[in-house]
């Protein structure tokens, strides 16, 4: 039996039918469209699929969509405000901190969590903060020292 | 990997939930934050047919100081317990086990309850919270009841919950005047124990140890305490050789398990290693 | 005037043009798109290693309203055809059909055994759980050494009547005299386990059929158009095929060629429906069955001088190469590409063994194969050093290709075109401070602490020749393609833009970044201004047999034919340009997308005004010159022979550039529990000129982060029922930021004699040392424990093991 769910998107109320055993991944890529939310391994392993709910970092493959009912979610697409990128996603661009960008949407919402909680981290407090996003390309290095860059950049107030 | 498809229930009490959990009994699962459940699910090795989401009762979620005992409600998270300045204060060792359970993301949605309740033989908080001595309290249809952390654990994925029965509060005794340490080898940094210790004691001035506790994760079916250990220790002088030598006894009448991450040889080698460290580190602070 | 600089702006750290998009996510990867009334397919698969198929019942899910077709053997067999031999088949004495899926038998666990088309993925998998697959369970086979032996537990193909399914002797100058004439013999037993890139974006396709008009649109995250193009027609008898590529999250190899099983079984539940059918893998089926790097068993011996001089190597290699025979040689045949490594030895002999097993088949995998001819130079080098009591750098000094005799033939035909390989390695050693290193490795060993120094060298070729595997099978009657072939298309538009639209396809690779800054500085125009179009479609891309993602082709094959298609377009707009300005195209200069009459100011055209007159006027156009301004250029390597094709002495050009890099790698192994961190991990390395720094330098932090993982434990493990244990990133034992050392690089570049701009390869070299160099700093790091590092992995229970056995 279907449920309802509402749930604010990127700041955009949606309100939609779901077969309870939806993913919360799946309802961010099919149901409203949002396919910038990634699936790399589905059972919470990759961290492709990350995104924030009401301000806490968690992989959407491991929520179902009616247990986002009520919350706030911010997905990679709500990161940008207008035409100006958000600090983390341009010091990935600065540091090439992504090859083939599958890993980036989840792990650019995890940096730019670790950095609202904690503004200057150390590189083993990034490498700690990030150890629930796999990427298979770049070896880390420069997503590393795209997290450095940003550090002290994000507002978080 | 879709999970089968399920009636899906989020009581507004624990009441409630407690009567959707007798009335469905066989074929429920309760989810709290489901780190677990899900890939189970995914998977298809767990097919309930009715799921209840107790992850909005905010009855089950508080962390509070109650005279010489913390109160942590079931659906506390791992964050919560890892960043609690009174858990940090009162029993650190709570708070050392839960900031390298699992990565970020599963600690932010992980509860300390439903981790317990699922029972996973390389959990890291097991090993915490029989070394502190902690009770856990079961709610069911006919009311309350205290489980102590060392009756807890039955086997692989199983405790001594009844089927009707929530796991609503962790009551873990403070350890004001405690060193504590808890240490883990895992292949990741987010990854399962292959073996986690957590060591817990009182050493007087001399360095003669007072107290103790010392317990295991990942090396059996269910953590257990090294008890053993405890009592060659207990009364001793804390240095090098006789820490070293306690240590090697946590694999007596120990099978430990083999899996793809360890033979068991292995595992009881380091679960010596990793004890002698443990109680170091505790003792390091 | 001012001359087209194709160097303009190569070497500078340009602005990603991908980035924008990826970092946003507006990056469109296959399971981006939906198709009206598309459909979703799962695959029944194999639970079994081995077993033979009796029956498979499907009756309960073709009788459901929401399935719209389902695939079971009888329909592969009916309905398809099986693959062509491929060129790593060819050495099958008997032909054995092999489908897209398995009809009688299957043989590995995870092999696609059938598929359903429903509605939706969950009613998909729902109706899955009611597909019945009657097996006789068989023997499984794991062990190579049992088929070597003639134990088989079982036949895997009746066809072979055993599972040592190929066997084949490549040797290059005289060994036997050298192996005489030797002062000493070194041996050494080696293995190398089965591990793969497990890229985050799993294999995925999109199928949709015109029944009509006959024409098959495939949109699918494959490395190579040509593996599913052929595979389609072969399979499905369909000529009018239209393969789509998006964009691709990570190849890295795994996407080239079990991928086609999967694309030609979507395709035949998209004509069975009638509907567009999207497929998406899930991690454990990829785990299983979309393919791993070879288990390679090594038994090696050096001749030896007794001044350090290796004058000749022999080596034995069995591959475990999985339940199919469509990769049989594919680990073997890749050693040709660095058969000598980066040293002058004249005498080589192989010995190739392929073992089918009851395992996952073996594929391509950053750099296949050459990793393992990478390890076995090392390893045996370092075992040289120890029998000779010298400095491991020493033995390798004395041994390596002189930057004086570039570009140098090797013994099988290779011609490496430069390269400075004891630059390199001095400057490695250098960098690290060597002897005080080795005095801290000694003070701290004193201390309780065992520090290892591994340094090891490596060639890393480029751009592949598809000839090069009949110096294996000479009995083959045609070529499978020669040398390389690859095209793009440059537009100026109407607008003054520069759109670019390349021969193959990227898996992140910053083609888009690359080719911009190459072809601006041809153009005379700011990358800004310059677009490189995507997906890949081959019904409009200039594609030829190089048109791969993969064989480190890019720098050659996309470069070459970007910087030919450029420079046409140039002497183009320059023609018309002269027309419209009067004046001569060689009087005329370009910069910024301007034409201008140097000293006559007002006589200008920009790119757009160009732009519309090509387009839009034709009286403005010079008579005998076609309109529109749009080039499309070929490249093919201008220095491909000697030796494209084999001839009798089957010497080969295996690549064609050939970049090395010296690798350090410092670790410290806690010998209490095997642990080893790697402290430091530092490159030295010759990519030829780089285009862009920041894309070559991602290139080798991730290949080199591969490299030393799969050193340090990880990799697939299967039982020896044929289970693979590791169906999981965690169990594979994948590493994230936390256990990933961070890899320093500095860049000591040869330009390539043979390249337009002097670049190489870069992209796959850095997982081709680096396995060596982690064994190697291993094995330094516990010498007091008189422990030989010879089988990777080196997991922490693996080491503690050696340290146990060297004490026992």
């Amino acid at each position: 039996m279907k449920q309802t769910v509402r749930v604010t998107v990127n700041g955009r109320l949606y309100e939609e039918e779901v077969e309870p055993r939806q993913l919360l991944s799946y309802f961010l890529r099919e149901t409203i469209g949002l396919t910038g939310t990634h699936i790399g391994c589905i059972i919470g392993e990759c961290g492709a699929c990350t995104v924030q709910v009401n301000g806490t970092l968690v992989k959407s493959c491991l929520m179902f969509a009616v247990q986002a009912n009520g919350k706030e979610i911010t997905t990679i697409e709500g990161l940008a405000e207008g035409d100006a990128l958000h600090p983390v996603q341009e010091a990935f661009i600065n540091n090439y901190g992504f090859q083939c960008g599958y890993c980036t949407p989840g792990m650019i919402m995890a940096a730019d969590s670790l950095l609202k909680k904690n503004p200057n981290p150390s590189e083993e407090e990034i490498r700690e903060g990030l150890a629930g996003n796999l990427c298979m390309c770049t070896g880390y290095v420069q997503i590393v020292a795209a997290v450095k860059e940003a550090a002290g950049q994000v507002d978080n107030g | 990997m879709i999970p089968g498809a399920f009636d899906y229930h989020a009581p507004a009490s624990l009441e409630e939930a407690l009567s959707l959990l007798s009335a469905n009994v066989d074929d429920a699962k309760v989810l709290a934050g489901g780190q677990s459940l899900l890939p189970l699910m995914k998977l298809r090795l767990a097919k309930p047919e009715v799921i209840i989401d107790i992850g909005g009762l905010a009855e089950l979620n508080y962390i509070r100081e109650e005279g010489d005992h913390i109160a942590i409600g079931a659906l506390a998270t791992y964050t919560d317990v890892a960043e609690s300045d009174l858990i940090q204060n009162r029993c650190p060792l709570l708070a050392q086990t839960a900031v390298v359970v699992g990565d970020v993301q599963v600690r932010n949605r992980g509860t300390v309850g439903g981790g317990l309740a699922h029972a996973d033989p390389a959990e890291d908080l097991p090993a915490a919270i029989l070394a502190l001595d902690a009770e856990l309290k079961a709610a069911g249809p006919d009311g309350e009841r205290w489980i102590p952390a060392s009756e807890f654990f039955v086997t692989m994925l199983t405790t001594s919950l009844l089927p009707e029965e929530l796991l609503t509060e962790i009551r873990v005794p403070a350890r004001d005047g405690y060193k504590t340490s808890y240490q883990k080898v895992s292949r990741q940094a987010a990854g399962f124990a292959i073996v986690g210790v957590a060591a817990c004691l009182k050493e007087s001035a001399d360095g003669v140890c007072e107290d103790i506790s010392v317990a295991v994760t990942g090396m059996t079916d269910v953590a257990f305490r090294a008890e053993k250990v405890e009592a060659a220790l207990r009364g001793e002088k804390l240095d090098d050789s006789a820490i070293a030598s306690a240590a090697a006894l946590v694999t007596d009448g120990v099978d430990p398990i083999e899996d793809v991450n360890a033979t068991p040889a292995y595992r009881a080698h380091l679960a010596q290693v990793y004890v002698e460290r443990t109680i170091q580190a505790a003792r390091a602070g | 005037m001012a001359k087209a600089d194709p160097k303009q702006y190569v070497g500078l750290a340009a602005r990603s043009k991908e980035g924008p998009r990826l970092v946003t996510g507006q990056g469109r990867y296959t399971d981006d798109f939906t198709e009206p009334g598309m459909l979703q397919a799962v695959f029944l698969r194999s639970p079994h290693a081995h077993a033979r198929i009796l029956g498979v019942d499907a009756q309960a899910a073709l009788s459901r309203s929401d399935v719209f077709a389902v695939v079971t053997p009888e329909d592969i067999k009916r309905d398809t055809k099986p693959f062509r031999p491929g060129r790593y088949a060819a050495g099958l004495k008997k032909p054995i059909a092999e489908y897209a899926g398995a009809v009688d038998k299957v043989r590995y666990v995870g092999e696609p055994v059938g598929a359903v088309a429903a509605r939706d993925r969950s009613t998909a998998e729902d109706v899955l759980e009611s597909i019945a697959v009657d097996y006789e369970i068989l023997p499984a086979n794991t062990d190579v050494h049992k088929a070597i032996a003639g134990e088989d537990a079982s036949v895997i193909y009746d066809e072979l009547g055993a599972n040592l399914a190929w066997q084949g002797t490549l040797e290059y100058g005289d060994t036997e005299k050298a192996f005489r004439e030797a002062d000493r013999v070194v041996r050494e037993n080696l293995k190398i386990h089965r591990y793969s890139s497990t890229p985050l974006e799993p294999l995925a396709c999109i199928a949709s059929y015109d029944r009509f008009s006959r024409k098959l649109t495939v949109r699918t995250n494959t490395q190579v158009p040509e593996n599913i193009y052929d595979a389609l027609r072969d399979a499905l008898q369909i000529d009018d095929i239209r393969v789509i590529i998006p964009d691709i999250g990570g190849g890295f190899g795994q996407k080239i060629h079990l991928i086609r099983k999967y694309v030609v079984i979507v395709a035949l539940l998209a004509v069975k429906s009638g509907r567009p059918v999207k497929w998406i893998e899930d991690r454990n089926e990829h785990m299983m069955a979309a393919g791993h790097a070879c288990e390679q068993h090594f038994d090696v011996e050096a001749a030896v001088k007794n001044d350090g001089t290796v004058t000749g190597l022999r080596f034995k290699e069995i591959d475990d190469v999985g339940g199919s025979i469509s990769t049989l040689t594919i680990h073997f045949t890749n050693k040709l590409n660095n058969l000598s490594n980066t040293y002058k030895v004249q005498n080589i002999r192989a010995d190739g063994y392929s073992v089918v097993t009851n395992r996952c088949p073996v594929i391509p995998n950053r750099g296949i194969g050459k990793p393992g001819m990478c390890y076995i130079w090392e390893r045996i080098i370092d075992r040289v050093a120890q029998d000779l009591d010298m400095d491991p750098s020493e033995v390798r000094f004395k041994n390596l290709v002189q930057p004086e005799q570039m570009p140098y033939t090797t013994p099988n035909g290779n011609i490496y075109d430069s390269g400075d390989y004891p630059g390199l390695l001095k400057r490695a050693l250098e960098k690290v401070d060597y002897p005080a290193l080795k005095e801290e490795q000694a003070r701290e060993r004193g201390k309780g602490r065992y520090l290892g120094i591994g340094v090891v060298i490596g060639v890393e070729p480029g751009g592949r020749n598809a000839a090069r595997d009949m110096a294996i099978f000479p009995e083959m009657k045609e070529t499978p393609g020669s040398g390389g072939i690859n095209g793009a298309t440059i537009k100026l538009e109407k607008n003054g833009t520069i759109a670019l639209y390349l021969g193959s396809p990227n898996c992140g690779q910053a083609h888009e970044t690359t080719t911009a800054q190459v072809a601006a500085g041809i153009l005379g125009v700011s990358p800004d201004v310059i677009s490189t179009t995507t997906p890949f479609d081959s019904d409009v891309a200039p594609w030829g047999v190089a048109a791969a993602n993969s064989g480190n082709n890019f720098h050659l094959y996309d470069i070459g034919s970007i910087i030919g298609a450029a420079t046409q377009l140039r002497e183009k707009v320059l023609k018309v340009a002269g027309h419209i300005l009067d004046a001569e195209p060689s009087d005329l200069e370009i910069a910024d997308g301007v034409v201008t009459v140097p000293g006559f100011p007002r006589r200008r055209l920009t790119f757009a005004e160009l732009g519309k007159a090509a387009y839009n006027n034709q009286s403005l156009l010079p008579e005998g010159i076609d309109a529109g301004l749009q080039t499309t250029f070929y490249y093919t390597f201008p220095h491909a022979q000697p030796n494209m094709v084999p001839g009798q002495d089957r010497r080969v050009r295996a690549q064609f550039t050939f970049g090395a890099g010296a690798h350090v790698a410092i670790v410290e192994v806690d010998p209490r529990t095997g642990k080893v961190d790697v402290l430091r991990y530092l490159i030295v390395g010759d990519n030829g000129t780089i285009i862009n720094p920041g894309v070559v330098d991602g290139q080798i932090y991730g290949s080199a982060a591969h490299g030393i993982a799969v050193a340090l434990g990880e990799g697939f493990v299967y039982d020896d029922e044929g289970q693979l244990l590791t169906i999981t990133l965690t169990d594979y034992g994948k590493c994230s930021t936390a256990e990933t050392p961070n890899v320093e690089v500095e860049h000591a570049p040869s330009p390539s004699a043979f390249t337009p701009l002097g670049q190489k390869a870069a992209g796959e070299g850095a997982a081709i040392p680096s396995p060596a160099a982690i064994a190697s700093a291993v094995e330094n790091a516990l010498e007091p424990f008189g422990v030989k590092v010879r089988h990777l992995p080196l997991t922490p229970e693996r080491v503690w093991q050696l340290i146990q056995e060297a004490q026992a």
